[in-house]
């Protein structure tokens, strides 16, 4: 994402929003830094789209395309259908309005026979393709958890949702989750470009929903259970972390930043907010040891 | 008046007196709802900006909405919307007054499950606008109301729990009409009056009526759980948590409130669509195309209704087995859909289009419940879903489908029947011009929230603008909210016209329509029922009547059977005003 100068709405979000969203060089901070953006404060810069046109938001993940491609062909449906329905609602409206000869009957087999010829025609191509599209996705992305099982590069992330932030824990450089090295951040996800990341995602307190716009992920986070899910940047930067199910007061502030960066900086980044983590171990703060055992599909 | 004679006239079981009191009961909490509405749409527009004229409401925050405040304000306005005005408004007002009129009965089955059933709405309103006034505020947790944030030890107030009450009074009421409808329409129609004559939209206030009685219980079930978790300190909906500590699950929750929740969508919706159908056909002064499927296809999105619910929890991490079979499910539901359609556009297609007020309504319902359908095709896929999920996109879809389609509905109903209700006519060219501009600025309102919610905006944000990928859509949202006041302006028109009829209209024809249900062609009488609801434009009902319609229970005077040859052409047109 480049700088833009800001639009009229920066104005506004200047006073609704804390002091410290004017730094669009966030998305470049040195990768080694530990202290976490600011995740209150909104990235200042706008995406360059048309408000106006049906865009959705800029596509960060390595899979994305496939649902965008899918979501412009139900557009396409979407269009076509209302197309017809209206032209032909506003013909008959114009053509017959009062008009003196009228068919006396609820329609002839045959205009039934169409009714439903028709129906099932429409319902086998619109449903039929939305149907295998979808499935498609869903067995090579959604839920086939072969991908990040089988790569040997997958970074693990354990994520427990609060009101109202995203806690989110790493392993550190042992590669285990529950020891000393654990780095944790508070609304700073930070996960290598290109590697498959696994999610497990619980909550502490209610309901919220685990959302990356820019990487079309979404799940919940649901008190008693552990959700997975996986993702892959397609390129470096910085995006943003939504929570998307209603979850009280706070909810619209529930915001995080998730950064990708290049597996090199990663990997430095890790060891030293590691480092960092050892040096601060308090065996007696049992609210900071939270974990589960990972489970594999 | 003495205070007795006050309450005997108040508990009424009279199924006209029950549909007025629904209807002005349905019009206060459309009212409500309404302005909360626009305050939502304020918010949006000029976030935590004081609102003009409600200072005197939020004195701390001078007129501004903060976000408690705002969280309410949502809450009530989906609750008060779907539970106290459409649903009331449709089935209390339009299904008491229409149902047993037009199936040949003075009264219902259960005369006093009528008034009881009212009473129990109206006690459910009562806490609904006294949940205002409590400490702590009204409910918070969203019109869904998932625990744990619905149970006290994320959301304290008094006002959550009066709202769980009420909410729960209110589906006593809906299950007792349902029941009563549903009886009424098995036992009490009048001799001759088959399961194939019915009216379209005695057809949808039954398929209504049997979803009532079906889900409204799991409802019940499911608010009545989370009400013990709040007042008993049960635990049904608690999990193990940090926080709560819990041994429930809040999932369980989410599955029965959408197992109901779904339905509640065909709820609102089959009365609409068994209107479209009969209007359509009165309107286009021929019979409705290819009635068998059309009261077929309602039956079978009725029966796939329950079947579907679990596409609002696409989401929660469900397994791929149950996700894959609610998919299919849920695209199977758009093909009895398609059917009806068709069949109303065949309908129009050829007839002799009449562009009245409850015509004009009607086709305003067709359009915006075809692009509420339509829009509702990408959330039916669950790879589609995912990025949807949530957004208003969602919110744009379902408020074409039953806030748009059943608004306009209602006010189809409304129009047709008013001269059958209060024995006035409404003005029509105000009823046109109500009904036109609601149409056209409620494809404007959803049409804007369906955009900003494909660029990803979320639903329930106190202040979108948080998020540096929405920033961009203040504009957007702030012409949406202009689109929505104008909206608002645009049901004056009704007012206007409703006080201009009741205070100076005149009387009403007794048959203002010129068509042959029973409610307009045997008031009172017993009558026995010779044929079907849309007998319009028949050659032999022409040529000895004189005019296109004839009653369902009017005899023709000479039997004869008219020589197909000898024939005069039938002129099409006389009598239909
Ligand atoms: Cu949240």
């Amino acid at each position: 994402m480049k700088p833009v100068s800001g639009p009229p709405v920066s104005a506004l979000l200047a006073s609704t929003a804390p002091a410290g969203s004017a730094d669009p060089a966030m998305p470049a901070r040195p990768s080694t830094a530990l202290a976490p953006p600011d995740a209150q404060a909104p990235l200042a810069v706008a995406p360059a789209r048309g408000a106006w046109s049906l865009s959705l938001p800029e596509n960060a993940s390595a899979h994305g395309d496939r649902i965008d491609a899918l979501l412009a062909s139900s557009h396409r449906f979407e269009l076509a259908l209302a197309a017809v329905m209206l032209g032909w609602l506003l013909v008959a409206v114009v053509r017959f309005r009062g008009a003196r000869k009228v068919a006396p009957d609820g329609g002839t087999r045959r205009s039934r026979a169409w009714v439903l010829g028709l129906a099932l025609g429409v319902f086998g191509v619109v449903d039929g393709s939305l149907f295998l599209g979808s499935e498609s996705y869903l067995r090579d992305v959604l839920w086939n958890f072969r991908v990040p099982t089988e790569d040997p590069r997958t970074v693990r992330i354990e994520i427990n949702a609060h009101q109202w932030s995203w806690e989110a824990r790493y392993a550190g450089q042992d590669g285990t989750f529950g020891t000393k090295d654990d780095v944790v951040t508070w609304n700073d996800l930070r996960v290598p470009a290109g590697v498959p990341v696994w999610v497990q995602l619980v909550s502490t307190d209610v309901v919220h929903g685990f959302a990356l716009p820019a990487f079309r992920v979404k799940l919940d986070a649901i008190p008693g259970r552990v959700n997975q899910t996986w993702f892959q940047a397609a390129r470096e930067g910085a995006w943003e972390v939504a929570c998307y199910q209603h979850c009280g007061t706070s909810h619209y502030r529930m915001r995080g930043v998730l950064t990708a960066l290049s597996p090199e900086a990663y990997a430095a980044w890790l060891r030293e907010a590691g480092r960092q983590a050892v040096q601060a171990y308090d065996a007696d703060d049992t609210a900071a040891h939270w974990g589960w055992a990972w489970r594999t599909p | 008046m003495k205070p007795g004679a006050l309450l005997k006239s108040l508990w009424t079981t009279d199924p006209q007196r029950v549909a007025r009191q629904y209807l002005w009961g349905g019009f206060l909490f459309l009212l409500v709802g309404g302005l909360l509405a626009m305050l939502i749409r304020f918010q949006w527009a000029w976030p935590g900006q004081p609102v003009p004229g409600l200072a005197w409401a939020l004195p701390e925050s001078k007129g501004a909405l903060t976000p408690p405040t705002y969280t309410a304000v949502f809450t009530m306005h989906g609750l008060l919307m779907i539970f106290f005005a459409v649903t009331p408004l449709l089935f209390g007002a339009l299904g008491h007054l229409v149902l047993p009129l037009a199936i040949g009965t003075p009264r219902m089955a259960f005369p006093r499950l009528s008034a009881l059933g009212f009473w129990a709405y109206a006690v459910g309103g009562a806490l609904m606008l006294a949940s205002f006034c409590v400490r702590l505020g009204a409910a918070s947790a969203g019109w869904t109301a998932y625990p744990p944030l619905s149970t006290p030890a994320f959301t304290p107030g008094l006002g959550q729990t009066l709202v769980t009450v009420a909410v729960l009074c209110v589906g006593v009421s809906a299950f007792l009409y349902g029941l009563n409808f549903v009886v009424t329409v098995v036992r009490c129609r009048a001799p001759g009056m088959t399961w194939g004559r019915l009216p379209l939209t005695v057809w949808g206030l039954f398929y209504g009526a049997v979803l009532n009685v079906l889900f409204v219980p799991v409802l019940a079930a499911a608010t009545g759980l989370l009400l013990l978790d709040r007042v008993a300190g049960t635990q049904f909906f608690i999990a193990g948590a940090a926080a709560v500590g819990g041994g429930g699950d809040p999932l369980v929750y989410q599955h029965l409130f959408w197992l109901f929740g779904h339905p509640e969508v065909y709820i609102l919706i089959l009365p609409a669509w068994g209107m479209v159908g009969d209007f359509v056909a009165f309107f286009s002064r021929k019979p409705a195309h290819g009635y068998r499927l059309t009261a077929g296809a309602m039956g079978a999105v009725t029966a796939l209704s329950g079947a579907v619910y679990a596409h609002h929890l696409f989401t929660s991490g469900m397994a791929p087995v149950l996700g894959r079979t609610f998919m299919v499910l849920t695209l199977l539901i758009s093909l009895p859909a398609q059917v009806m359609f068709l069949n109303w556009l065949m309908t129009l297609w050829k007839g002799s289009v009449r562009l009245t007020s409850p015509m004009i309504a009607a086709l305003a319902t067709m359009i915006v419940f075809g692009l509420g359908g339509i829009t509702g095709l990408a959330l039916g896929a669950v790879a589609t879903d995912v990025p949807l999920h949530g957004t208003l996109w969602v919110v744009g879809h379902f408020h074409l489908t039953m806030g748009a389609a059943s608004f306009l509905a209602v006010f189809a109903g409304l129009y047709f029947w008013f001269p059958r209700m209060y024995g006035r006519s409404l003005h029509e060219g105000l009823a046109k011009a109500h009904v036109l501009s609601s149409a056209v600025l409620f494809i404007a309102v959803f049409g804007g929230q369906l955009v900003a919610g494909y660029a990803g905006q979320l639903r329930r944000l106190y202040d979108p603008y948080q998020y540096t990928f929405l920033a961009h859509l203040l504009p957007l949202n702030r012409w949406t909210t202009f689109a929505a006041f104008l909206l608002g302006a645009a049901q004056l028109l009704f007012v206007v016209n409703l006080v201009r009829t009741l205070g100076w209209g005149r009387a009403a024809e007794p048959n203002p329509w010129k068509v042959g249900t029973l409610e307009w062609t045997n008031a009172g009488a017993s009558p026995v029922v010779l044929r079907g609801p849309h007998e319009l434009s028949q050659p032999e009902v022409q040529q000895q009547l004189g005019r296109d319609w004839i009653g369902q229970a009017e005899p023709l005077p000479v039997a004869v059977p008219v020589k197909v040859a000898d024939a005069p052409e039938p002129s099409g047109v006389e009598g239909a005003g």
